[in-house]
């Protein structure tokens, strides 16, 4: 699916001022934006989920335009279709794991859901092996089950691109390599486009197709071939790009 | 020291018997302050939370008006519900004053700015984290806002209790505007006082100490309310 990204945005007053100025696209299945911190990762995902307004730019994701600031266009957040998995997931805590899982198929006060949706809530406890702890609040579960709870409450809503900010940053590295896999067959099961922050380069090995690489509120540059992702690799093709700080 | 030993043994014997004066006291003081208590959640909760959700004009000003309320004097308010509901007051013709209508309005007052004050505080303390993900979950704009209200039940109920516990200990404003005529107005607070004018001291001792059972009561749920509201907060946020 392709998505175009091209989009301007400052934030703060003053002297503490930063500036976001990130454009990209890409048609692949797995884009990582990669950099250090600070350097408007999140900044553009949440500008891409509708949680930030641009100053200016554009935001296409397949044939839907989201953000147009030339045409005055804005989708709502609540109206984009895409899924977010924030860091540390923002689980709501006083809510058990189906009622986390199903609050975005809710409709009105109640949380009876109708039939159909509550064989899909099901299904998704099922894939994401959260059916045995369906009832317990976020706070009695492991970091890797608070993790599937954030991405089985995005993914039941069928969006057509899954945001996920920094999302292995919370785990162990054995759990971490589990959860990459994980994440690759979720991709497949359900024919969703992926896009991820990180500054781990073990990810950028494991997952990208299309390498976004950030510095300073700006995109240095942007790598489509797998080859050049493997960890090693991956130094010496970035050495070049961040210059040595100047003293 | 022999009066204030009868007064004692007087009240335990009130209180043992069941004594319909005493009782009825009671009840009234429950309903006046109760039905306060509910109608300055109804108002409130949602100005709180308009105050913690919305990027109001003059939110600042209306923040400041409504914690100097916190600490209303009860008589200053006794003063003002007064003048208004008197014969020759704006609202006069409703002919509210010395009923329980008056006093329950009175109460309100007093409450209102605590409850207000504490929901807006509790919805303020929500993690605004929580705000996003509803809102990238397809939450609107209510639903959003349901959302972070539940987030912070217990901060509200602590308001709720706080402004419970305020009313039911206040003399000043329901003296003024009830008239402390007996069996229609007379709450614990204005009997023990009162009384203790008469120098009747039984039942003045009597509603005492159960005026501090209730106190006590209010500070137990309280402290169990934000115990139990700590216990399944924040913790998957932060930790």
């Amino acid at each position: 699916m392709k998505i175009i990204v091209d989009i301007k945005k400052r934030l703060g007053s003053g002297k503490r001022v930063f500036g976001l100025e990130a454009a990209f696209s890409s048609d692949k299945d797995v884009v990582v934006l990669f950099g250090p911190s600070g350097a408007g990762k999140t900044l553009t995902l949440q500008a891409i989920a509708g949680l930030v307004t641009p100053d200016a730019g554009r935001i296409v994701v397949g044939n839907r335009v989201l953000f147009d600031s030339s045409r005055r266009i804005r989708v709502p957040a609540r109206r984009r279709d895409v899924g977010y998995v924030f860091q540390e997931y923002a689980l709501f805590p006083h809510l058990s794991v189906a009622r986390n899982i199903s609050f975005g198929l809710k409709h009105g006060w109640s949380w009876r859901l109708p039939l159909q949706e509550r064989l899909r809530l099901e299904e998704v406890l099922e894939i994401f092996e959260l059916t045995r702890v369906q009832d317990s609040l976020p706070r009695d579960l492991s970091g890797g089950q608070r993790q599937r709870v954030g991405l089985a409450r995005a993914l039941i809503r069928r969006p057509k691109l899954l945001l996920l900010d920094e999302p292995f940053s919370a785990l162990d590295a054995l759990l971490r390599a589990k959860m990459r896999q994980e994440l690759l067959r979720i991709k497949e099961r359900f024919t969703i486009p992926v896009m991820l922050i990180t500054h781990d380069p073990e990810d950028v090995a494991a997952l990208a197709e299309t390498l976004v690489v950030y510095d300073h509120g700006r995109v240095r540059q942007i790598m489509a071939d797998t080859q050049e992702f493997a960890p090693e690799q991956l130094a010496v093709s970035l050495s070049s790009l961040i210059p040595a700080p100047s003293l | 020291m022999d009066t204030i030993f009868q007064g004692f043994i007087s009240a335990f014997y009130l209180m043992a018997a069941f004594d319909p004066t005493l009782l009825q006291i009671i009840w009234l003081s429950l309903k006046v302050s109760g039905a306060a208590l509910l109608l300055a959640t109804l108002l409130g909760l949602p100005v709180g939370a308009l105050l913690a959700l919305k990027r109001l004009p003059w939110r600042g000003l209306i923040l400041s008006v409504v914690n100097t309320g916190m600490g209303l004097p009860p008589v200053v308010v006794g003063l003002f519900v007064y003048l208004l509901f008197s014969r020759s007051g704006p609202m006069g013709f409703l002919e509210l004053l010395y009923t329980p209508g008056a006093m329950i309005i009175a109460q309100f007052i007093l409450a209102f700015p605590i409850v207000t004050s504490l929901s807006h505080t509790a919805i303020v303390n929500v993690n605004p984290i929580i705000r996003q993900a509803a809102r990238v979950l397809g939450a609107n704009p209510l639903q959003e806002a349901l959302t972070i209200i539940r987030e912070a039940r217990y901060g509200i109920m602590t308001g709720g209790i706080a402004g419970l516990g305020r009313v039911t200990a206040e003399v000043g404003a329901v003296l003024m505007v009830g008239g402390n005529i007996a069996g229609y107005t007379r709450v614990m607070t204005t009997t023990i006082a009162l009384e203790t004018d008469k120098g009747e001291f039984a039942l003045a001792i009597a509603l005492g100490i159960i005026l501090l059972g209730l106190s006590l009561m209010i500070n137990v749920t309280l402290r169990a309310i934000q115990r139990w509201g700590r216990a399944s907060s924040g913790v998957v946020l932060w930790d």
